[in-house]
């Protein structure tokens, strides 16, 4: 693991199936899907470079967050006004038509903070794929990033310039954050 | 591109050339490459030229003193220097919250809605629209606490456990306004924030200074990579279908305000949808207003907003001020039908009352302009011609909010207590500081974040092709997503 | 005491509009009774007045044949109040106790939703901090058990709760029930006329329910169902009945 290089092939912004080729020769020299990542500046759905799909837990953590804001409605509305029973206007201490309102915005605010919440937790936390990075991938490149053994070198370097890629050797993870 | 598409050859016909030729008029159909995009944006960020700096001096200096000052000295005086009197207790401050969550629908409704309907030409400006969301929030939300009689008390409405031992009523459409305005801010802060992820990434690879570590910090640590993408897509498509009944939600509540009470002229239950439709209208027409603006105003911006944007919004102006017209007509004739002593007197004082000219002016504003002008496919893609009719429209919309608020309020039921409002130096100060306001924030805004989502402008300009069919060419889009 | 608890008072009103002859001595009494203050003649001329109780006069018949009608209109007490429900923070109550309609000045924050909602125009709103305009020797007529509101709440007639709370306790402290006449709010005490009788509606034989289900009985604004506790007693010029 630690022997092996961190490559990234970058391709001009319209040679998509030079770099979706890319891929496949890739996997034909042994590289495993797990070991490879594509980094672009627009996005490219995983079906246009064959690749599996990527998972997100942040529909989850949505609902999960919609469900507490749910709740704490439940609170509000039938909760508190019997920790204060208060009468106005002839109303119930608990009226169900005004508690639709409450449910339904805090519903929507858990559900929205907490995707908020799924997705930066998500980007802050460590990833297991190959880092590195080029600044030219916000310019639009696609860039092919893989860990290969060494030896596997010259043979590399020669199809994936073949297929009109700028190979960085060594792409080394930056750091692109705060920590 | 992996979409197949077919060349345009050179041996095309001279009409199928003179057709190409005219699809560049389209953003989506005049594409350049990546890194040019990116330098227009950067460059667009960075050029502030000295007429900027004094617009930005002179705003500065009208918050501090119609915002911040008068609101100072009407907390420390009382709320009493302001016009509202006995049976007019709401006023100006009312009206202007309303505009201004009206004038929030705005993003939602672009940047939600047309993206929901995949309507390709919102993409250069979801953006703008999305700014002027969250900043008619962040000017509209101080309302609820300028028009308090004890400011320094309003956290007693925010629901947590206290040394009083009370919550608030949440039978009160102020609270709901309370909770239903947090969640509409919150959320569509973060919906400006989420498609933006990309962009910051971009500008960090393409600055220094305090501005990279702005950038650095907010992007995340944003790469492109695949599984970021992914989860991008996921949340700002959760985001887009559950905000669209989050905006509803939220002027309806404004309207509850108003139409659970009993008082006469507001007691309706068209309220909720014709505050809706309020809310777009002027939003739309203030989008228009604001891309006007940047357009003769920022740099680049004349490749990115294009008079195709201003032809299709304000066709949605068009539509939407008919729809306007539907529900007010509507709410007049149920109103004056049913002859209910209270309702047809107020009717009658909108229209022949002192101030009648206002009730003319909205229904001048926003019924007689647009009709009359928006069907031209000419005007609506002449900037400064639209500039003058959104801006009438939010001011017709304005005095929409006026004729409700304080024109019914002053002549209910007891003719002994019958008053005139009209509004003191105080109320329009405010009302004025909050504009400048919004306006300071944007422009600070437009020369601090990327004011055009790069890479959604280039997505839209990868899936659009040009077709030949026979001896002629189409355009085509193709579904990336 | 127990059981005198149990009986529970629901405090009502009835003035009648054949007897009041518009002198304004319950708006004078009131003002003194409940420390509402004077904001001065422009305030309000402006509409700005603090009224809990106003005599409305109306003019009836065609020039040259008029004559004035007075109505002296206050908090009508709604058992089913618009103003209660629409507030934050419930600063606005309805009493359990009394059966009125309480205004928790402390707890108002001043979004003036309730006075929007009072279809009697009932509720009067602190502008400025009027009572610190009092010169030095006046603010000695202050009544001691009326809680002097400061600026930015809003306030609104009582039933003069603090005499009802007087009443009970020292007739409690006597260990007697509450009789009837006992409880005078300022503005029935200074009514010349006699125009305005205050009592306790659930007990039936009081001088107040027997009034209110008079013939010539109304209760203002009746379509809205606020279920008001102040009757209005007119005859339309024909007396008796």
């Amino acid at each position: 693991m630690s022997r092996r290089i961190i490559h990234l092939a970058l391709f001009p912004e319209d040679a998509l199936d030079q770099a979706a080729e890319a891929l496949e020769t890739l996997r034909g020299m042994g590289i495993t899907d797990r070991d490879m990542t594509v980094i672009s500046g627009t996005p490219f759905s995983e079906k246009m470079l064959g690749r599996p799909m990527a998972w997100t837990r942040i529909s989850i953590i949505g609902i999960a967050g919609a469900l507490m804001g749910f709740l704490t409605a439940l609170f509000f509305n039938f909760g508190t006004p019997l920790l204060y029973p208060i009468r106005v206007g002839g109303m119930a201490y608990q009226t169900l038509p005004t508690s639709f309102v409450v449910f339904f915005e805090l519903t929507m605010l858990g559900l929205l903070i907490s995707t908020f919440l799924g997705v930066f937790v998500e980007m802050i936390s460590p990833s297991f794929g190959p880092q590195g990075y080029d600044p030219r991938i916000t310019d639009g490149h696609i860039g092919v990033l893989f860990w290969a053994p060494p030896e596997l070198d010259p043979r590399l370097h020669e199809a994936l310039t073949g297929l009109g890629a700028e190979i960085i050797h060594g792409a080394e993870a930056k750091k692109l954050w705060l920590f | 591109m992996a979409v197949e598409t077919q060349p345009v050859s050179p041996a095309l016909n001279q009409p199928a050339r003179e057709e190409e030729e005219a699809l560049r008029e389209q953003l989506m159909f005049d594409p350049r490459p990546r890194e040019e995009l990116n330098r227009m944006v950067m460059e667009s960020m960075y050029s502030t030229s000295p007429r900027y700096w004094v617009a930005v001096g002179v705003l500065t200096a009208l918050v501090l003193v119609c915002l911040v000052g008068m609101w100072g000295y009407m907390i420390f005086t009382g709320i009493g220097i302001a016009g509202i009197r006995k049976p007019i207790y709401w006023g100006v401050f009312i009206v202007t919250f309303v505009f201004w969550i009206g004038i929030s629908h705005a993003g939602t409704f672009v940047s939600a809605i047309l993206r929901v309907f995949k309507a390709e030409f919102r993409r250069p400006f979801t953006r703008a629209a999305e700014l002027m969301t969250t900043f008619g929030l962040a000017a509209g939300a101080l309302y609820p606490l300028i028009h308090l009689g004890r400011v320094w008390v309003f956290y007693w409405m925010i629901p947590y456990p206290n040394a009083r031992w009370l919550w608030p009523n949440f039978r009160s459409p102020l609270v709901w306004d309370f909770l239903a305005i947090t969640t509409y801010l919150l959320s569509s802060t973060i919906y400006l924030y989420l498609p933006l992820l990309p962009d910051l990434a971009m500008a960090r690879d393409r600055t220094q200074g305090w501005r990279h570590a702005v950038y650095k910090a907010l992007a995340l640590g944003w790469r492109g990579t695949e599984a970021e993408w992914f989860r991008l897509r996921k949340a700002i498509n959760i985001f887009a279908f559950a905000i669209i009944p989050v905006m509803f939600s939220v002027h309806t509540i404004v309207s509850w305000d108003f139409a659970v009470g009993q008082v006469g002229g507001w007691n309706s239950t068209i309220f909720g949808p014709y505050f809706i439709i309020g809310a777009i209208l002027s939003g739309v027409s203030a989008v228009i207003t604001i891309l006007v603006i940047l357009r003769a105003t920022l740099k680049h911006m004349d490749y990115f907003i294009r008079p195709e944007h201003l032809d299709a919004l304000g066709k949605l102006v068009l539509v939407f001020s008919m729809a306007w017209a539907y529900f007010f007509f509507n709410d007049y004739l149920v109103s004056w039908y049913g002859g209910y002593e209270v309702t047809r007197r107020i009717l009658t004082l909108h229209a022949t009352g002192p101030t009648a000219w206002v009730w003319y002016c909205m229904l001048f504003f926003n019924v007689v302009i647009p009709w009359l002008t928006l069907w031209s496919r000419k005007i609506r893609r002449t900037p400064w011609a639209m500039f003058i009719i959104t801006v009438l429209i939010n001011v017709g919309m304005y005095f929409e909010r006026y004729t409700i608020i304080p024109m019914t309020l002053g002549h209910q039921r007891f003719p002994f207590d019958w008053g005139e409002y009209s509004p003191r130096l105080p109320e329009i100060s405010i009302a004025f500081g909050t504009l400048c306001l919004f306006i300071l924030l944007y422009l600070l805004a437009s020369r601090l974040i990327p004011l055009v989502p790069v890479w959604e402008v280039r997505e839209g300009q990868e899936a659009h092709k040009v077709v030949k069919v026979g001896k002629t060419v189409v355009p085509s889009v193709s579904e990336l997503e | 005491m127990a059981e005198q608890q149990e009986t529970r008072e629901r405090w009502g009103m009835v003035v009648d509009l054949d007897l009041c002859t518009g002198c304004n001595a319950c708006v004078t009494a009131c003002a003194m009774e409940n420390n509402i203050p004077w904001v001065g003649e422009e305030e309000a001329g402006y509409g700005r007045n603090m009224f809990w109780i106003r005599v409305q006069r109306t003019w009836e018949g065609e020039y040259p044949e008029v004559s004035p009608a007075y109505q002296p209109v206050m908090c009508q007490q709604c058992g089913r109040a618009p103003c209660e429900p629409v507030c934050p923070v419930f600063a606005t109550v309805h009493s359990e106790e009394e059966q009125i309609n309480l205004q928790v000045y402390n707890r108002c924050i001043g979004t003036r939703y309730c006075a929007n909602n009072c279809p009697y125009t009932a509720r009067s709103f602190n502008w400025y901090d009027y009572t610190y305009q009092i010169p030095a020797p006046m603010n000695y007529y202050l009544n001691p058990n009326v809680t002097v509101r400061r600026r930015g709440v809003m306030e609104k007639c009582t039933f003069c709760v603090q005499r009802i709370r007087a009443g009970q306790e020292q007739a409690k402290a006597a260990g007697r029930t509450l009789q009837d006449g006992e409880v005078i709010p300022a503005c029935a005490q200074a009514c010349p006329a006699d125009a305005i009788i205050f009592g306790d509606l659930s007990d039936p034989e009081s001088r107040v329910s027997k009034a209110a289900r008079s013939q010539r009985g109304t209760t203002l604004l009746e379509e809205l169902g606020t279920q008001p506790k102040v009757t209005y007693l007119k005859g339309g010029g024909y007396y008796g009945g």
